[in-house]
């Protein structure tokens, strides 16, 4: 029971919550201290101390106080949901939900420790806890119809679809008189609830509800979807076919529309003319309609192909439409239509009538074409790409998007110095335009330019933020500038930094997972339940996203690579190298540390006095600002387990976590989660080079027996491992897998690093990678994955591999780094 | 090109459109906020014809419309507003953004009953101007001094929805007639149609793009507000019953 307090003190301590609410904590803590020299052992009042220190940044004092609260008055709800909220604060939400639930016990008719409790369960995915928290929840407030929904949901979510449905329909049952037809949250109730019945696969149940229930409903184009996809899925043909040309009508530029109807129509994929009569239809009744011209490029072939893409491409270069090459280039994997589209567009430059003075239309614009006709990979002749990009450059001097395009064409040659040099000039064009300005940084940070690339950027980052520009790129978020910082400052060598990047990457997906906090109670509020079950779902993976994989992949390798290096750390068996280049980089650490303190004392002497903020300032003083405490980091293994595991969790289809989750897991002797990864690489790619290199060193490991292993778990991981036998010659075996892929570089440089692996000589191995040059096949690609092996070997080969490379591919900026 | 509703999937990419192509800058639980409140009024342009890359591959955004409805309109008049809009350089001239806007619209006006829909441009980008008073019919209501961070006016646009409302009313099939009296007098039937028929749009030099300041309550505080302080109350956290212990939202920078 909370302490009772004279009547002064209790108004005094309603005016502790209310200062809290209104964000008041100076004034909250005064008026605690006020109380708590009257009543020093006020259970409560401590509690409510304890939550304001910790809005101020101070969990230290605040943790401590919560305890403390507790032990003196340990039969009070506000203890404990204080106690409760604190390890909220901090993300420990198993021992908030704990705590929530004490503080029910002592005061089961609080809503608002109800409510917090239930947020906290669909927060933590505890759905069957969700579920009894809303059913209490709807018992104190039938009335309300978020009540009911939110009930739902919980069902629905916990995958209990009928009980889902059974909730809205009862709550339907309660209503006196329909709803208004405008009223939002009942028209999106009706929806919600025709998505759940659908998702039970009840199509015809599904089509008569919606025809019944959401005649008039405000969300017209989910009904008409909605309508559309049951009528397909029922057979419904006809009645299919007049849905789909409704919805086409609306907007006719969605491709899935036109394939429904091809469907409904049941029009075979194989039948072109039937199809190519469809997308000419509506192609001649919305002119500026673009599926409907370009989409038959698709499936037509032969001399119809010809045609379609002739008049495709003049309607396109006439009005002189960039992204005509995007739009096509999927089409190259044919190689009739590669050759054909280039055919078209040289013929369509030599036809008279087009125009020859416009800056990017017609000439000007089939000549970018072939620019990037050229530059594209699977149709790549540099050279030429070169020239055209030249002639449509003379057409027009101050194009950024040819400039953009020399820029690329240059890049893809290995250039990557000029390449950043072209793109500033392409961005000098055009200061306005903030695409450019990013291409540009882009291109500086590939040059392992990170400071100009900064100032670049920072011509478009909004100038009052506190920190400059990178604090402005980190506050919104900006993925790409950090993602490519951090790989900069990793192929610079400077650990610190690039660690630092990732860090905070990681940190901007961590707030991406904890923004959905907000809308567990918001969604109720606005009604807009699918949306919100969408937000649920795509939470729930949405590590799988490439952008986290990246920067995921970016970081282990280096936490790798200093695990594989300790004399990196300054522990055993340093080096005389190692000692050197540790004291070059911490001089060089120091001097960059000077420099960001005399910028930050520069950027204060001009800050605004009459703004305020300081306080606010020094909260967020970064100590660590180069991060040299990341890379003095003594397990990086451990670091490292931080992004493997949300990765591999979120993605296991992804080859490229495997194969880091093999080599992670393999140092941290961990060999049944190794082999778990080895065998997962091998279901999505058992050719991939570097899964062969595992599958060797796996083999060898087991043949040998680690002796730190249990005779059963060895006996697990033999029989688990069936990639190779047991009694294989692996010498022989990696023989095998060299020869059978001799026309590909990267398998035969991974066959060279398993023969290393197995104890050939390295001077031998070296001689090989050596070798990789006069490779038939060979690009700068493989030259430079040659080179970064030798440097993993520390080999005495690097320089003149580099300097044969050099030779070969004389502009490859990676091969001179 | 591929033009539909937008979903939560999207949003990253819808993100990085912005940062890449606009000065005014959002963090993704504003883009949340737009998509869990008003999930009609939101479209994306992607690129469907790139090829797949790897098992989690997501769309290509090449254009976006990030739109919302007024929440306390200051006049009383339901209207749509338009957050964000842009279309990658490399992706202009093929109306992505004109297509975009028409969808909109639509939904706007289905959904939310709006009459009509305002934004804001900068006084300099002629590109984006270009697009809204030429092609969209958009008028300037007034400037906006010093409306955007960097200390730039803006051009308070609008755009009335009669012919938008025709438009809804052809495709519901007239059906409604009789239940919308009250709504709104009929316009004569020379509605704007969603694709054909409109004046061909010669589109912007620049990657054109409309950027909003407009501050959001606790969800998805608008970064660009800086100090205008428009702030529109969504209540999130308001404290009732025993204790009047509120989780606030601390997570906000």
């Amino acid at each position: 029971m909370p302490q009772p307090l004279a009547p002064k003190e209790a108004a005094q301590f309603r005016t502790i919550i209310r200062s809290f609410e209104d964000k008041q904590y100076k004034r909250g803590l005064k008026t605690a201290d006020l109380i708590l020299k009257k009543y020093p052992r006020h259970g409560d009042t401590m509690a409510m101390k304890a939550l304001i220190l910790n809005s101020q940044g101070k969990p230290d004092e605040a943790f401590p106080l919560a305890k403390e609260a507790l032990t003196v008055d340990m039969k009070s709800h506000i203890c404990w949901h204080v106690y409760g909220l604190l390890y909220r604060s901090v993300k420990n939400f198993e021992e908030a939900i704990k705590a929530y639930k004490f503080a029910l016990k002592l005061d089961p008719t609080s809503a608002q420790i109800q409510r917090d409790l239930a947020i906290l369960q669909v927060h933590v995915r505890d759905y069957q806890g969700y579920i009894q928290s809303r059913k209490a929840m709807l018992q104190a407030r039938p009335q309300i119809r978020s009540s009911w929904t939110a009930l739902a949901i919980a069902h629905h979510l916990s995958g209990n679809l009928t009980e889902a449905e059974n909730v809205l329909t009862t709550y339907e049952g309660t209503l006196k008189s329909a709803p208004s037809r405008f009223d939002g949250e009942h028209s999106e109730a009706v929806m919600y609830k025709n998505s759940i019945i659908a998702e039970q696969g009840d199509f015809q149940r599904a089509l008569d509800h919606l025809e019944s229930d959401a005649k008039h409903n405000l969300d017209r184009l989910a009904v008409l979807e909605c309508r559309a996809d049951y009528l397909a899925k029922l057979g419904r043909k006809e009645d299919a076919v007049q849905a789909y040309r409704l919805l086409i009508d609306r907007n006719a530029e969605h491709i899935d529309y036109y394939e429904k109807l091809e469907q409904a129509l049941e029009i075979s994929r194989d039948d072109a003319p039937a199809r190519k009569a469809i997308y000419d239809e509506y192609a001649a009744k919305f002119p500026r309609c673009d599926i409907a011209r370009r989409v038959p490029l698709d499936f037509l072939s032969g001399d119809e192909f010809r045609q379609a893409a002739e008049s495709y491409v003049a309607l396109m270069l006439n009005k002189g439409v960039p992204s005509l090459f995007a739009n096509l280039k999927h089409l190259y994997s044919d190689s009739f239509k590669k050759d054909t589209l280039r055919e078209v567009v040289e013929k369509y430059l030599t036809s008279q009538d087009i125009d020859s003075e416009s800056k990017d239309k017609g000439e000007a614009a089939g000549l970018y074409y072939l620019a990037q006709h050229y530059n594209y990979h699977l149709s790549r002749d540099l050279a030429k790409a070169d020239e055209y990009v030249d002639r449509a450059i003379e057409k027009d001097p101050k194009s950024v998007d040819f400039h953009m395009t020399k820029a690329r064409i240059l890049k893809h040659a290995g250039n990557i110095k000029e390449a950043a040099e072209m793109m500033d000039k392409a961005r000098k064009l055009d200061l306005k335009d903030r695409y450019i300005n990013s291409k540009c940084a882009k291109y500086q940070l590939r040059n392992g330019e990170n400071e100009k690339a900064l100032k670049t950027v920072g011509l478009f980052t909004r100038a009052e933020t506190v920190g400059g520009p990178l604090a402005d790129l980190l506050e919104m978020q900006c993925i790409w500038y950090l993602t490519e910082d951090g790989e900069a400052y990793a192929r610079r060598g400077n650990i610190g930094l690039a660690l630092k990047r990732f860090q905070a990457l990681n940190n901007i997906f961590d707030v991406w997972q904890d923004d959905q906090f907000d809308f567990h109670s918001f969604s109720l509020r606005k009604g807009q339940i699918r949306a919100y079950i969408d937000m649920i779902r795509w939470e729930d993976h949405f590590r799988d996203h490439p952008v986290y994989s990246r920067v995921a992949l970016d970081a282990i390798n280096l936490y790798l690579a200093m695990a594989d290096k300790p004399a990196a750390n300054g522990t055993n068996g340093a080096d005389e190298e190692d000692a050197l280049e540790k004291k070059k980089a911490a001089k060089k650490a120091k001097k960059e540390l000077q420099r960001l303190e005399r910028e930050e004392a520069e950027r204060q002497a001009k800050q605004d006095p009459n703004k305020g903020g300081q306080a606010a300032d020094a909260k967020k003083k970064d100590e660590d600002p180069l991060g040299l405490t990341l890379a003095a980091t003594t397990d990086p293994l451990g670091e490292a387990m931080k992004f493997l595991g949300p990765m591999l969790q979120a993605g296991p289809k992804n080859i490229d976590a495997q194969i880091a989750g093999f080599e992670v897991y393999i140092r941290r002797k961990k060999y049944v989660l190794a082999l778990q990864c080895l065998n997962r690489s091998l279901s999505i790619d058992a050719e991939n080079p570097r899964v062969h290199e595992q599958v060797v060193a796996f083999r060898k490991l087991l043949n040998n027996a680690p002796s730190d292993l249990p005779p059963k778990v060895l006996e697990a991981l033999k029989a688990e491992f069936t990639a190779v036998d047991a009694t294989a010659d692996l010498t022989k075996y990696n023989q095998d897998f060299q020869e059978k892929h001799q026309a590909s570089p990267l398998h035969v440089l991974s066959a060279v690093k398993a023969r290393q692996t197995l104890g050939v000589d390295l001077a031998k191995c070296e001689k090989e990678v050596h070798g990789l040059i006069e490779h038939a096949s060979a690009t700068f690609t493989d030259a430079i994955a040659a080179l970064e092996t030798l440097k993993s070997w520390r080999s005495a080969e690097v320089e003149s591999f580099r300097k044969a490379a050099l030779a070969k591919w004389p502009n490859v900026t990676r091969l001179s780094e | 090109m591929d033009i539909r509703l937008l979903t939560t999937a999207d949003l990253p990419l819808i993100q990085h459109a912005n940062l890449e192509n606009l000065p005014e800058n959002y963090f993704l639980k504003y883009y949340l906020y737009h998509a869990l409140s008003w999930p009609q009024l939101s479209f994306v342009a992607v690129d469907v014809s790139r090829p797949r890359k790897g098992a989690y591959d997501y769309p290509k955004i090449v254009g976006y419309v990030l739109a919302k409805m007024e929440e306390e309109p200051a006049d009383g008049v339901q209207h749509g507003h338009i957050t964000s809009l842009s279309v990658m350089r490399t992706h202009r001239r093929l109306g992505i953004a004109e297509k975009l806007m028409r969808q909109s619209q639509l939904a706007m006006v289905e959904t939310f009953q709006a009459k009509y829909v305002s934004l804001h441009v900068r006084v300099s980008n002629v590109a984006a101007r270009h697009l809204y008073e030429d092609t969209l019919k958009f008028r300037n209501e007034k400037t906006e001094s010093k409306y955007y961070a960097d200390g730039e006016d803006a051009f308070s646009m609008r755009l009335d929805l009669d012919d938008v409302a025709e438009l809804a009313k052809r495709y519901a099939g007239g059906e409604d007639e009789d239940k919308d009296k009250d709504e709104e007098k009929k316009k004569s039937n020379g509605a704007a149609d969603a694709g054909a028929g409109a004046n061909s749009a010669e589109l912007p030099i620049r990657s054109e793009g409309v950027d909003e300041g407009e501050a959001v309550g606790e969800v998805g505080r608008d970064p660009e507000a800086g100090d205008k302080e428009k702030k529109v109350k969504v209540a999130v956290g308001r404290g009732l019953g025993v204790g009047d212990l509120v989780e606030k939202d601390e997570t906000k920078h």
